[in-house]
């Protein structure tokens, strides 16, 4: 399989008033051709720094670090200028965010602000940029779009707003759609429209999506490969499958536990004892050990780097190089 | 007069209607956010009320505590009609029922210390003197797994987690016997979630009391209700235990639900109805079913178009508001 996106050394701090704030550290991951990469964790994990970064779309007092690597199509984006950059975001690689009520601007109709995308990155009149447009809205399943291209984002319901985004975002035929918790906005019955129609768009356009989440069930359904974040580094990349049936890393496992199933009634959930510790102050050595309920003394004295598994699995605890390991 | 049988709360036909208009000229007209709901909980019970945004789950929950004046029916709290009460009378009542928000940010004020939130309702129901009140804060605070220490601390110096227990721990301070969790851990990661839920099961044991927990969130219901309440559109669809609720939905609505919900297992992704639409505003209410727009019942005829299924007791104990019950939608597995 072709490699689209390669992320290399990825890291993203912000300075803040106690102290930096390593909120991506040190991320690697491949995408190919036409999968779809599940990034999971809580909050503040680096999930959405993740995404933002690859975009370069992060502000100061934020930082994406000289040494990152984000490889898209034979060229380093960090040794683009913005313009060159511009050309990227939405033809190349496009984004969907959580709120499509903060993202879509309430003054313009919806259909301008597709045209308006159009426009920016082809040089199209704008009765084809309509024309366009209205394809659009019909690819992602909004009803009527010849009416609905007239309308003011209020007078759309949540998921059809969502849709607007995907839309706004496929404007331009991109290669990678990163979409971010393109669903934790919207009803679950609205969400598994969603989910399914960007499933249908991947599997109709070719395109490669990498899908920011923290719900576990999201990824099972959608995603071929999951790479789960804390404490701003993958601890556990593995394809779906084996993730959720031999999950690697403590964290991964406990999450997993925690999670309330509708198949399943046990009489206490698992926790994980304690909170994440803010981007300021990740322990040094392993960033779970404080909470893990597995570490031993090596946890506490040294990072373990991520270790392979097996093919296509790593994960980063010295449980797996370990002889500790329960057979 | 304290009546020892009998469920501890009794909705009987509550109604919630707006005046909303739909622009600046616009004639104002009726949204109905509570639809004819009769309910009742009993004693020591947990009852999970379900359903999506704008099912009318959150004004039920507080139309009970009348933070929000119902338009009609009843609301009987062991015995007493909680309608019918003057603002003094409700008030000494209102010490028995408590309410737990989604959003522990928003409910706290972020100028007081938390300690002083949780003692607050003591000093104001004249509970305690105050030296007494800060030693039941800090007991409060020891229930609710808060560190004592952090009694001082502001909303903003704690984690979402710890908020919520602040919250939790306010409504406990005036030993309520029944109170209203409105989306009490959605706002949560998964792990503290299931540390949150896990505190509220033992507060439950602990103490005696009775829940109603709303959420939207199907599997966390699963995990703390006895019997489980789906709204839709302002109306009861099904209520039942939970195991069977869960087991073998009734109601159309409560299947494409369940079936909805994103299973965290590869191998677990069983069939799926994905509804078309979304739920239709309450201000333009056809007649007949409620669901019946986006229904996905095969059967689905003129009568549930026309006439709206009342909600009828199919087997003891199973209420389902559907003319399909006796053929209800089933998913393969």
């Amino acid at each position: 399989m072709n490699r689209v996106l390669s992320i290399r050394n990825l890291s993203t701090s912000f300075s803040t008033e106690r102290g930096v704030a390593r909120a991506v550290d040190d991320v690697s991951f491949d995408l190919y051709e036409g999968e779809t990469l599940g990034i999971v964790g809580e909050s503040g994990c680096g999930k959405s720094v993740t995404a933002l970064s690859i975009l370069r779309l992060i502000e100061p007092p934020g930082k994406i670090a000289e040494t990152s690597v984000i490889e898209f199509e034979g060229s380093n984006l960090m040794t683009l200028n913005q313009s060159q950059l511009r050309r990227v975001r939405g033809a190349g690689i496009s984004m969907v965010f959580q709120e499509p009520t903060a993202s879509l601007n309430p003054v313009l109709k919806v259909g301008l602000q597709i045209s308006e995308t159009l426009r920016a990155h082809n040089s199209i009149s704008r009765a084809t940029a309509r024309e366009k447009s209205i394809e659009l809205l019909d690819l992602v399943g909004i009803p009527d779009p010849d009416k609905r291209i007239d309308d003011y984002p209020h007078q759309l319901s949540g998921g059809m707003q969502q849709r607007v985004m995907i839309a706004i975002a496929l404007s331009c035929d991109p290669k990678v759609l990163i979409a971010d918790e393109p669903t934790t906005a919207l009803d679950v019955t609205i969400q598994a429209q969603i989910l399914e129609l960007l499933a249908d768009l991947r599997r109709r356009l070719g395109m490669s999506v990498i899908l920011i989440t923290h719900d576990l069930g999201i990824v099972a359904g959608i995603a071929d490969r999951v790479a789960v974040m804390y404490g701003g580094r993958i601890v556990e990349l593995a394809p779906t499958t084996d993730l959720f049936s031999r999950a690697q890393h403590p964290y991964t496992q406990a999450l997993l536990r925690a999670t309330p199933r509708i198949d399943d009634q046990v009489d206490r959930l698992e926790t994980i004892p304690g909170a994440v510790p803010p981007a300021t102050a990740w322990p040094n050595a392993c960033r779970f050990h404080p909470r893990c309920k597995q570490r031993f003394e090596r946890c506490s004295a040294d990072e373990p780097p991520l270790l392979d598994v097996s093919d296509s699995r790593l994960a980063r605890c010295w449980l797996v190089a370990s002889e500790r390991r329960p057979a | 007069m304290t009546v020892v049988d009998g469920p501890l709360l009794e909705l009987k036909d509550l109604v919630k209607d707006y005046r909303a208009s739909s622009g600046f000229f616009a004639k104002a007209d009726t949204l109905r956010a509570v639809d004819h709901v009769s309910l009742s909980i009993e004693r020591g019970e947990s009852l999970g009320l379900v359903g999506e945004s704008g099912s009318g789950k959150t004004t039920l929950g507080r139309c009970i505590l009348r933070l929000i004046e119902p338009t009609s029916g009843n609301v009987v709290f062991d015995g007493t009609d909680v309608l019918s009460l003057d603002p003094k009378t409700l008030r000494a009542l209102r010490r028995r029922m408590q309410i737990v928000f989604q959003d522990p940010y928003g409910s706290l004020n972020p100028r007081m210390t938390v300690g002083a939130a949780v003692r607050e309702p003591i000093i104001v129901h004249r509970l305690a003197s105050k030296r007494d009140a800060n030693v039941r804060v800090a007991e409060l605070f020891d229930e609710v797994g808060l560190d004592p220490s952090h009694m001082d601390r502001y909303p903003h110096e704690l984690s979402g987690g710890q908020r919520q227990r602040v919250g939790i721990a306010r409504a406990l301070s005036l030993k309520p016997e029944f109170i209203v969790l409105d989306e009490p851990v959605s706002a949560l990661d998964v792990s503290v979630q299931a540390q949150v839920l896990n505190l509220l099961a033992d507060l439950r044991e602990g103490r005696g009391l009775t829940y109603l927990f709303i959420a939207h969130d199907l599997a966390v219901v699963r995990h703390v209700a006895d019997r489980v309440a789906v709204m839709y559109l302002g109306k009861l669809m099904e209520v039942a235990a939970t195991a069977d609720t869960y087991a073998e939905p009734m109601h159309p609505y409560t299947t494409s639900l369940l079936s909805a919900i994103p299973q965290p297992d590869p191998d677990a992704q069983s069939e799926r109805i994905v509804l078309s639409g979304d739920m239709p505003s309450a201000r333009l209410r056809a007649q007949g079913c409620a669901f019946f727009t986006r229904c996905p019942h095969p059967g689905k005829n003129d009568k549930c178009r026309s006439k709206e299924p009342p909600l009828s007791e199919i087997r003891p104990g199973r209420f389902v508001a559907c003319f399909k019950a006796d053929d209800p939608l089933r998913l393969e597995r």
